[in-house]
């Protein structure tokens, strides 16, 4: 695997994406609608109820990392579930002819999904602020930026195993759901891993879900940067991982 | 000898499903020759060219893309060669610009060599006014015409095309050919392309192959192919005849065969020559009234029909309209 080849190929997946949005914005804007009732409806909600000990951050700043996640998780998940689609298009298989390695097809298509990451974020950070949420510095925030971007990859690879097995397009909305919400609430996303039960804790341990929150609330919120490398260590293992078993299953998609 | 652009050999494909699409097939292609492989749908041609570009893996048997084996040489063949899917293969979210820079950003054209290479394959292929438009408002002719830019932009040494011209109206495919003939004659590239038009392989390609259920019927050039069947047909309907009449048709010296259709009988004849007037000569001798007759040129649907026992054009229909249609859908 040539690494500069895949991450030049990852650049132009990367700029591809960019020119679609730009085109298009409409889906940026109603997959924005669902994170910002959580934020405003949910989040205000439970603030005044006090039910979810927090510490010393208001409930809405302690979810505001999660719910960033599950919105860019959710659209990775579908991003990378879409390669079905492209299965039976043309693209996939034109490119399959290009001298490029196989593996940067999928990992440049994985963090493509990080683009459209970045545009969820652009649109709910501020509806965030609004709402009175405080973020600690502009150089933290960024680099949780970057970890969002890595973590949405890594879904978008997990989207793409599962899509690895799927005949067909159908149940596409089902699946896509099937894989983000267990994701999200058996995360530390809306409420602190402790509160589970034993059994879902376990799982919440494994899910790369809570390790991207608690990296990025640290970052965002809480500035207690303790687990930081931990978490983003455990995201880097994800990613390689997911990455490379994305590329075999890669094989299926094409035959 | 002229040196060899492909050469199969005994290819066998199974699939996951135990479908057999390719049963032994061997072929070879001239460098800078046009080669169509000519069958009805599900014959096998796409998963053959599939093959040849690399996408997926014989079951047995082997293939040399410009001596560069297919199994072992796979990441050399994907540098000289360009392919255009029978499926849309450009974004069309996004403008004719736009694609053809993010495909010469894919195959790493340098920054200062994009723009000229670019310009230069929107105006060979006649889409340089329309490029800032988006694509999903393309008709189906200049979305193919972008498809196939976008495979030029390379300047590979074997271009494959599946189905090049499924779904256009005739003017649009002859657009088609008339830029590929003339970036041909300019580069010298080989072209392999598949069809099931058969009137499309006699017109543009200099060597064809038809295939059937994954085997290899005839293969030579249009007029080789079409000298297997005889010089012309004549088709003609009596006021009245009997099988004796049949058989005396089938006497004549310059009849090749005879068939029956219904009230219609066709006459294969053996050469080019002035035989519809011996033939006229002969009915008059004989005193039969002659309802209808006409003179046809053999066409490669014929030689199909000859020796695959079914007509490639009649099988074509129903499945060309449904998959033009999720063309259309998909787009």
């Amino acid at each position: 695997m040539n690494i500069i080849e895949v991450l030049r190929y990852m650049g132009v997946m990367m700029e591809l994406e960019f020119r679609r949005i730009m085109h298009d914005r409409t889906e940026l804007y109603t997959r924005a609608i669902q994170p910002i009732l959580w934020l405003v409806l949910y989040g205000t909600v439970m603030s005044i109820v006090r039910a979810i000990p927090t510490g010393n951050v208001s409930y809405i700043a302690y979810i505001t990392p999660g719910i960033l996640l599950q919105s860019t998780t959710f659209v990775s998940v579908f991003f990378g579930l879409q390669m079905v689609w492209e299965r039976e298009s043309g693209v996939l298989k034109k490119l399959l002819t290009t001298p490029l390695p196989r593996s940067s097809i999928v990992i440049g298509r994985s963090m493509a999904a990080g683009i459209r990451s970045l545009f969820q974020i652009l649109l709910i950070v501020p509806v965030a602020m609004l709402l009175g949420v405080q973020f600690i510095n502009v150089a933290f925030f960024i680099l949780s930026v970057l970890i969002i971007f890595l973590v949405s990859g890594g879904f978008a690879s997990l989207s793409i195993i599962i899509a690895s097995f799927m005949k067909t397009r159908e149940r596409f909305m089902g699946i896509g759901q099937a894989i983000t919400m267990p994701l999200f609430f058996a995360s530390n996303a809306l409420y602190p891993v402790e509160l589970m039960p034993k059994a879902i804790q376990y799982f919440a341990y494994f899910n790369p879900m809570s390790y991207a929150v608690s990296a990025t609330r640290a970052l965002m919120i809480t500035g207690d940067l303790s687990t930081l490398l931990f978490d983003i260590l455990a995201i880097m293992i994800f990613d390689i991982i997911i990455f490379i078993f994305a590329s075999l299953a890669f094989k299926r998609i094409i035959e | 000898m002229a040196k060899t652009a492909i050469h199969a050999e005994d290819l066998v494909k199974i699939y996951a499903n135990n479908f057999k699409a390719l049963n032994g097939i061997s072929l070879s292609v001239e460098d800078g020759k046009t080669f169509a492989l000519v069958g009805p749908n599900g014959a096998g041609k796409t998963t053959l060219i599939r093959i040849l570009t690399t996408q997926i893996r014989p079951s047995s048997g082997n293939a040399f893309v410009e001596d560069l084996n297919v199994l072992t040489q796979d990441d050399e063949i994907r540098r000289i060669i360009s392919y255009v899917p029978q499926e849309i293969s450009v974004w069309t979210d996004l403008s004719g610009y736009e694609n053809l820079l993010i495909y010469a950003k894919i195959f790493g054209i340098q920054k200062e060599e994009r723009k000229k290479r670019i310009d230069e394959v929107l105006n060979k292929m006649g889409l340089y006014s329309v490029k800032d438009e988006m694509v999903r408002y393309y008709s189906g002719g200049m979305m193919r015409r972008l498809e196939i830019a976008c495979a030029l932009l390379t300047k590979p040494r074997i271009l494959f095309l599946d189905e090049p011209t499924i779904g256009l109206d005739p003017a649009a495919r002859k657009v088609v050919w008339d830029e590929l003939k003339s970036f041909k004659e300019e580069y010298g590239i080989t072209i392999f392309f598949t069809t099931h038009y058969m009137d499309e392989a006699d017109m543009y390609a200099d060597e064809i192959a038809l295939i059937n259920r994954g085997e290899l019927i005839k293969k030579g050039n249009p007029e080789e192919l079409k000298g297997l069947i005889g010089g012309e047909i004549i088709q003609l309907e009596l006021d009245g005849y009997d099988e004796e009449i049949l058989y005396k048709i089938r006497e004549l010296d310059f009849v090749n065969e005879v068939f029956r259709e219904g009230n219609e009988i066709r006459i294969v004849t053996k050469g080019k020559g002035l035989e519809l007037f011996d033939f006229l000569d002969f009915i008059k001798r004989l005193g039969i009234k002659i309802k209808k007759i006409s003179l046809k040129q053999v066409s490669l649907d014929d030689v199909f029909l000859k020796y695959a026992g079914s007509s490639i054009e009649a099988r074509g229909r129903a499945v060309e309209v449904a998959r033009v249609r999720s063309r259309i859908r998909k787009a």
